[in-house]
């Protein structure tokens, strides 16, 4: 009993809001053609979740949207562990700077050099997630405890490998509530990307059916990729639970 | 034959720079010798820069003035001669008891195996071999301290820095580990510096205890504990010459802080405001 109660608590405000929203259409407060109800595009989404086509598109969007991430992990995490040891300073500069710049205003650009492919696409995405990572790890490598490191010093780690030993399960608090911020920016950028030049994916379905007016289709993307990203929030606190079993 | 000093200390100083762009000075004109084998204290307020002092031995705080040599070579940064022991245990909360314990043998490119044999040993010593595969947050104080120095222990360094190991523990697990301690030094006869406040703790344990005064940091006296060991603390605690002991040093220590009274008030120190150390 109480366990059901405490699945139910959090999920009630998107009860309310399936409510609110189902209501809106039923009763006619917004014109069905422009909003369609959401028990109709559920029904849809799970109509089209066995089609060979439609999951194709959606395994670009995952493609990119992934591969993007992990790239921007990688990248991120040692960047900022690195910005974070003595004469690092110099990289945040460079982060400061350029971290501000609308990621998706390099699209363009990105296009004409990676081609109209995964490439360009997982290029946003980098460029997109790739700064609230290695912030994220260079602010929590600061805040690593002195005391962890001399130990690890004394005890015989040298600088480098203290990076590795200490320094980096140490920010790995920090590192998974940037990726938990980076990965939502992703679902964003890789949607963005499709919507904008691409000849598949969620993105590409949704201005698709926008522009011959398929209310109901246009709905489908945008309800999948929310849930995408609410499996990989659930999939990301899975992994913290497991990887900072020892700490807080 | 006279035993060469295992730490010899000359004009130390240590000042930083406080909120203003003031120098404050920690320490000055710190002056010591320590013996191989021998169990010394440092004995001050807070504030008085003994922990800091402890930082330059261990070489993770640069030193402003003066020199540090270690075995006879100046002191250039953290090497496995010299372990600390800190008052906030400073466990590794990703890693099990046994992880911890590990850690230096493994750095230091022990086989995972021996040494998983050698942490396994010394956790048994300690009491703590049932909670191999516990984490640091899974036990409590006492037992969380007793890790930190098995850790330590565990890659033999020569000389153990310890800073107010005991200060975060309640008084019986205090007065358990300080027995433990001593039966571990007086196994090893390793080379040990403790930082304490308490006067009690420091003649209870120490050959020699150093007491120091505030603002800045100076070396006030020096009081050697001529007392019998293994000293057994039910024996001592009706000892006279350890009443005298304690009755000497808490004058010392009183007076430190009346001199103190009668200067203009420092500004506080935080710790953490010390530049850390890198190689």
């Amino acid at each position: 009993m109480r366990r059901i109660l405490e699945t139910l608590v959090p999920a009630a405000p998107l009860i309310l809001l399936f409510v609110v929203w189902e209501s809106a259409a039923r009763l006619g407060w917004a014109p069905p053609n422009l909003l369609p109800a959401p028990s109709l595009v559920l029904q849809r989404l799970l109509e089209l979740l066995p089609d060979g086509e439609f999951l194709h598109h959606l395994g670009q969007t995952l493609i990119r949207l992934l591969g993007g991430f992990a790239i921007a992990l990688v990248v991120g995490v040692s960047l900022g562990l690195l910005a974070s040891r003595t004469g690092g300073g110099a990289l945040i500069t460079v982060v400061r700077v350029l971290a501000p710049i609308p990621k998706i205003a390099l699209y363009p650009a990105f296009v004409l050099i990676f081609g109209y492919d995964h490439a360009s696409k997982i290029a946003l995405v980098v460029a997109d997630t790739l700064f609230p990572i290695l912030l994220a790890t260079f602010h929590g490598a600061r805040a690593v405890e002195p005391k962890l490191l001399w130990s690890a010093w004394a005890a015989g780690s040298g600088r480098f490998a203290s990076l590795f030993t200490v320094t980096l399960p140490a920010t790995l608090p920090a590192i998974l509530t940037g990726c938990r911020v980076a990965l939502l920016i992703a679902c964003v950028t890789v949607f963005l990307a499709e919507m904008i030049s691409s000849t598949d994916g969620l993105g590409h379905l949704l201005s698709l059916a926008a522009r011959s007016f398929r209310m109901v289709d246009m709905f489908v993307p945008l309800l999948l990729i929310s849930l995408i990203g609410l499996l990989l929030n659930v999939a990301l606190q899975f992994a913290r639970k497991h990887l900072l079993r020892g700490q807080s | 034959m006279e035993k060469r000093a295992m730490i010899e200390i000359q004009r130390l100083g240590k000042s930083f720079r406080i909120a203003g762009g003031k120098r404050h000075v920690a320490l000055e004109g710190i002056d010591l010798n320590i013996r191989e084998g021998e169990f010394v204290s440092i004995l001050g307020p807070s504030g008085c820069g003994k922990s800091t002092l402890l930082y330059m031995l261990g070489g993770f705080v640069p030193p402003s003035s003066g020199s540090i040599q270690v075995q006879g070579r100046p002191v250039t940064g953290p090497g496995p001669d010299r372990g600390p022991v800190f008052q906030e245990f400073a466990l590794f909360p990703w890693k099990t008891v046994l992880g911890n314990v590990m850690y230096g043998l493994r750095q230091q490119g022990v086989g995972k195996r021996e040494a998983r044999e050698r942490a396994m040993a010394l956790l048994h010593k300690v009491n703590l071999a049932s909670y191999a595969d516990f984490y640091p947050k899974e036990l409590s104080g006492g037992m969380r301290q007793r890790v930190a120095i098995a850790r330590t222990l565990a890659y033999d360094p020569a000389t153990l820095l310890m800073d107010e190991p005991f200060g975060a523990l309640d008084a019986h697990t205090r007065t358990v580990l300080q027995n433990e301690l001593l039966q571990i030094w007086e196994r090893d006869r390793k080379t040990v510096m403790f930082v304490t406040h308490g006067v009690d703790e420091a003649v209870f344990l120490s050959d020699r205890v150093v007491v120091m005064t505030r603002s800045p940091g100076r070396i006030r006296t020096v009081v050697d504990i001529d007392l019998p060991r293994p000293r057994v603390r039910a024996e001592l605690l009706v000892d006279r010459r350890y009443q005298e002991y304690v009755v000497e040093l808490e004058r010392l220590i009183e007076d430190v802080h009346h001199e103190r009274d009668a200067e203009p008030a420092p500004a506080p120190v935080a710790k953490t405001t010390l530049k850390v150390a890198t190689r």
